[in-house]
């Protein structure tokens, strides 16, 4: 490895004029304005050639199950493309904040063809307008599906039904209170209960 | 009128028309089909025996994991993630405990390090061998099926002595692996590590595995319908394999020297030696080739592994409820596959607040309609196996 993941992000930052830039955990990553996505990969491409995938998430203050965030931000849907190289082991996140009441962000398929599929997972998932996508319809799920299923207020049904099955939850468990202040396992020790 | 003197009539009255009209018509492949590995479904409008336009419908076997696992604990996701690609199970939950323990700040003993090496590499194996096997059975030789699959249960044999699984392994916790099963020690405090005599059954099973490889060199790459029925079909460029995301041997085939082993650090990869096989062309035949060689390499690797395995603990020090600070991670490994990777989003708290599952598969069949496009049919099914996907690992 040549260059630390924070350098890589600092450097595809200053090279496409990315509004932000962090490396967290190893992970690099730049935050560009939509309206800028197509540009900016063709720009990434030569140096980052190879599509790794492409996926959305739905940042919201109340979720249907789960847990909501716990300082609740900005509600809206940030697209993210991971690209890297050959052999070299850079790789980077490209982010994108899209608003939720018209969440459309133009098509990657005609930079990279691999976007397509993905594009249309995340289309049908998330319920986000790939504008230019030659074929948008849905990938995984049947034809006549409503809803969008990875939104926050899309309900997971059987967890609807039953919070979850039996008492296995270790949190819940009475003799586990304390588990935070230092009831630490040790590395000997076997789990319980399996 | 005999039946003879019937036909002999019928066919001097027949017309050739030079001009054939041939519509093209629409052939439906699949979902259930030996080939397809699965459930997948090919949607082929041919105009004879070429094919001018594909579609794969895949969603058959989806399971919702990214869903799931926004309702679940980190520990409870593993049990989730070996399901994804069932051939290599032990090897998807690598890259997503690796990615958990970064978040948490803590990181897996040497020794269950090396533990976990030798199983991606031994799952390596047993996903290869299933190709090696298969994929001539797909081109019509049976035979090779009955050598590479006999070392594959041992192979898996040895998995499941270790972690209980044979194909659903669950082995990994948080800050390391669990205490093996089949240690035999009926007192439950004694640590319970590797069975005993696995370090010997390894060395022998590879010994075994090389062997077969080397079988299959002779049965298979020498035999004349099976370098014509791969040869020069189902070539993929090296750049369009990249913009479409295609990893792993089916990358490397393409002349792209690509392991995520060599430039990652999510396992110790780099205290062993071993060698990163390419193809020349990117057909058909180099990806079977890649394969066999990437078995050597895998053995090669589980050999080395064995012989330096260090003592230790097998657990790092963590708290029986694995909370998970805020930040967002990638880690990706390299699978049989390709390249795997876990995008977790941590909003704190027990469970992640998105995980985005990256999975080999999913890119790798993502380029047959621009594969297949032009290809005849007889060739659909040797360019097929050729990827070596496994539905789960499309459809997660």
């Amino acid at each position: 490895m040549t260059a630390s993941p924070s350098e890589i992000a600092e450097r595809y930052a200053a090279m496409v004029g990315a509004d932000s830039f962090s490396a967290d955990h190893g992970t690099a990553k730049i935050r560009v304005a939509a309206s800028r996505w197509i540009e900016v990969h063709e720009a990434l491409r030569t140096d980052l050639p190879f599509f790794s995938w492409l996926s959305a998430i739905d940042w919201a203050a109340e979720v249907a199950v789960g847990d909501p965030p716990e300082e609740a931000g900005e509600e809206r849907y940030e697209v993210l493309s991971r690209l890297s190289d050959v052999g070299g082991g850079a790789g980077l996140i490209v982010s994108t904040d899209i608003s939720k009441s018209d969440p459309r962000v133009a098509s990657l398929t005609g930079v990279f063809g691999g976007a397509d599929w993905h594009e249309r997972e995340a289309a049908e998932m998330f319920g986000i307008l790939f504008e230019g996508h030659p074929h948008l319809v849905k990938l995984y799920l049947p034809d006549g599906f409503e809803g969008y299923p990875l939104r926050k207020t899309f309900p997971l049904l059987s967890r609807e039904v039953k919070p979850w099955p039996g008492t296995v939850d270790v949190e819940d468990m009475p003799a586990t209170e304390n588990v935070e202040a230092g009831d630490e396992a040790g590395g000997a020790e076997p789990e319980d209960g399996e | 009128m005999t039946e003879r003197d019937f036909r002999a009539m019928n066919l001097s009255e027949v017309q050739v028309s030079v001009e054939l009209v041939t519509p093209d018509v629409t052939l439906n492949l699949g979902p259930q089909h030996p080939s397809t590995h699965g459930v997948l479904r090919l949607i082929a409008k041919v105009d004879g025996e070429v094919i001018n336009e594909i579609d794969p419908v895949i969603g058959y076997m989806h399971r919702g994991y990214e869903k799931l696992a926004e309702v679940r604990t980190y520990p409870q996701i593993t049990a989730l993630v070996n399901r994804i690609d069932w051939v290599s199970g032990f090897a998807n939950e690598v890259p997503f405990m690796v990615a958990t323990e970064r978040l948490v700040g803590v990181e897996a003993p040497e020794r269950a390090q090396y533990i976990r090496l030798i199983l991606a590499e031994m799952a390596r194996i047993s996903s290869h061998l299933m190709f090696l096997s298969s994929y001539p059975l797909e081109l019509g030789a049976a035979t090779p099926l009955m050598y590479a699959l006999r070392e594959r249960e041992r192979v898996l044999d040895l998995i499941e002595g270790v972690t209980g699984g044979r194909f659903h392994p669950n082995f990994n916790r948080v800050g390391g692996v669990k205490p093996a099963a089949g240690a035999g020690s009926d007192q439950k405090k004694v640590v319970q590590d590797l069975p005993e005599g696995f370090l010997a059954e390894t060395r022998e099973a590879m010994r075994t595995v090389l062997a077969v490889c080397d079988d299959m060199d002779e049965l298979v790459v020498g035999n004349e319908i099976f370098l014509e029925r791969t040869k020069g079909i189902g070539i993929i460029p090296a750049e369009r394999a990249l913009e479409y995301g295609v990893s792993g041997p089916n990358l490397r085939a393409s002349g792209v020297r690509f392991d995520i082993r060599k430039t990652d650090d999510y396992l110790p990869y780099s205290k062993f030696e071993f060698e990163v096989p390419i193809g020349a062309v990117g057909d058909c035949f180099d990806r079977y080739m890649v394969r066999l060689e990437e078995i050597r390499q895998a053995a090669r690797i589980v050999i080395q592994a064995v012989d330096t395995l260090p003592s230790g603990p097998l657990q790092a020090k963590v708290p029986r409820v694995i909370k998970v600070p805020r930040g967002e991670i990638y880690v990706r490994a390299e699978n049989p596959k390709g390249e795997m990777g876990y995008h977790i989003v941590s909003e704190g708290g027990r469970g992640p607040y998105r995980l985005k599952i990256r999975s080999a598969s999913f890119s790798n069949i993502s380029i047959l309609p621009w594969l297949l496009k032009g290809q005849l049919v007889p060739d659909i099914i040797a360019i097929l196996g050729s990827l070596d996907f496994v539905l789960g690992d499309v459809d997660r």
